[in-house]
């Protein structure tokens, strides 16, 4: 990976004024490999800004085609890409944004016989999906591989995120260790997972600039309806039989 | 005892378990996440978790949307 060009650093000049990133940041991120799940409410968001600072490569990963109910939230997406799958419009998106990141989008669902592969050139998994089932694959590939894993959920006016490291923090399954008996579609209001997402984005940004701070050990739950934003507390779980076994292991990133 | 769920006040039996309170709310989402005193409690410690006077718990639904 070569070294910034005077259009990056005139691009990114406002974020390498930053003593925590610096030109020597900047190029951690642009040697950076984020693999982003899900291109709907939070992975608009996410991919723009990692996009936007210069994460210099994305694997972004969705199944889907643009709906028009998706156009409230998930920014991305146009009036004219109703239709077309969500990678598709999304690489355009990303590129006309910042021509210095390489986006290697994939459309297709996320499987347990296809995470590995998927999440293997990358340090970061960053959630932006919409099902419970998909959060339980992207954990188990977080934990084999060790990749820390930025959890984010929205929900009507509430939204929920936590950064799981394998080996130091409990995983999302010693949190959730039941699957719901079903799946229903849910409101939400567009800039709750602007929120959320935000914040996934500022985690994923300090995780590549190994800056401390992160938010480990602890789920912030956002109320929008009430403006509140409140910190549950998580202690490491030794009853969870998911991350057990890769409690000692050291993590990558 | 006197203790605070979701913010309101309410009476129950001194040492009340979390599984018990639980029942008495009528909580059913199996992903129901339990707050006691800004700390997460895992599922499989409800039984043994036995609230004091003066506890604040919050039950709070998770949200998995996108």
């Amino acid at each position: 990976m070569g070294s910034l060009s005077p259009e990056e650093e005139s691009r990114y000049r406002r974020q390498m004024m930053l003593p925590e990133i610096g030109p020597e940041g900047q190029q951690k991120l642009k040697n950076a490999r984020v693999f982003i799940a899900g291109l709907g409410g939070l992975g608009s968001i996410s991919a723009f800004y990692l996009a936007a600072a210069g994460v210099g490569y994305l694997k972004i990963v969705d199944r889907d085609r643009v709906d028009p109910e998706n156009l409230n939230r998930q920014i991305l997406h146009r009036t004219r890409d109703i239709g077309r799958p969500k990678t598709d419009s999304a690489v355009e998106k990303l590129k006309d944004l910042n021509p210095f990141c390489r986006v290697h989008a994939v459309q297709a669902a996320i499987r347990a016989d296809t995470v590995a592969d998927l999440v293997d050139d990358c340090s970061i998994i960053l959630d932006a999906v919409d099902d419970f089932d998909t959060r339980i694959i992207l954990n188990r590939a977080s934990l084999s591989k060790g990749i820390p894993f930025i959890f984010g959920g929205v929900n009507g006016f509430d939204g929920m995120t936590t950064t799981f490291v394998p080996g130091k923090t409990p995983c999302f399954e010693c949190l959730f260790p039941q699957r719901p008996a079903h799946r229903e579609t849910i409101g939400i209001i567009g800039p709750m997972p602007a929120v959320i997402a935000g914040i996934q984005s500022l985690e994923a940004l300090k995780l590549l600039l190994r800056m401390p701070g992160l938010l480990t050990g602890r789920l912030l739950h956002v109320r929008g309806a009430e403006m509140s934003f409140k910190e549950i507390g998580l202690e490491n779980n030794p009853g969870c039989t998911i991350c057990e076994p890769y409690r000692k292991a050291s993590p990558k990133g | 005892m006197d203790i605070l769920v979701n913010g309101f006040p309410e009476k129950t039996l001194e040492g009340i378990s979390i599984r018990e309170l639980i029942i008495r709310f009528e909580e059913g989402d199996v992903h129901l996440i339990v707050e006691h005193n800004g700390r997460f409690v895992y599922p499989r410690d409800y039984e043994k978790t036995r609230l004091s006077e003066g506890d604040r718990i919050e039950f709070i639904n998770p949200n998995f949307g996108g």
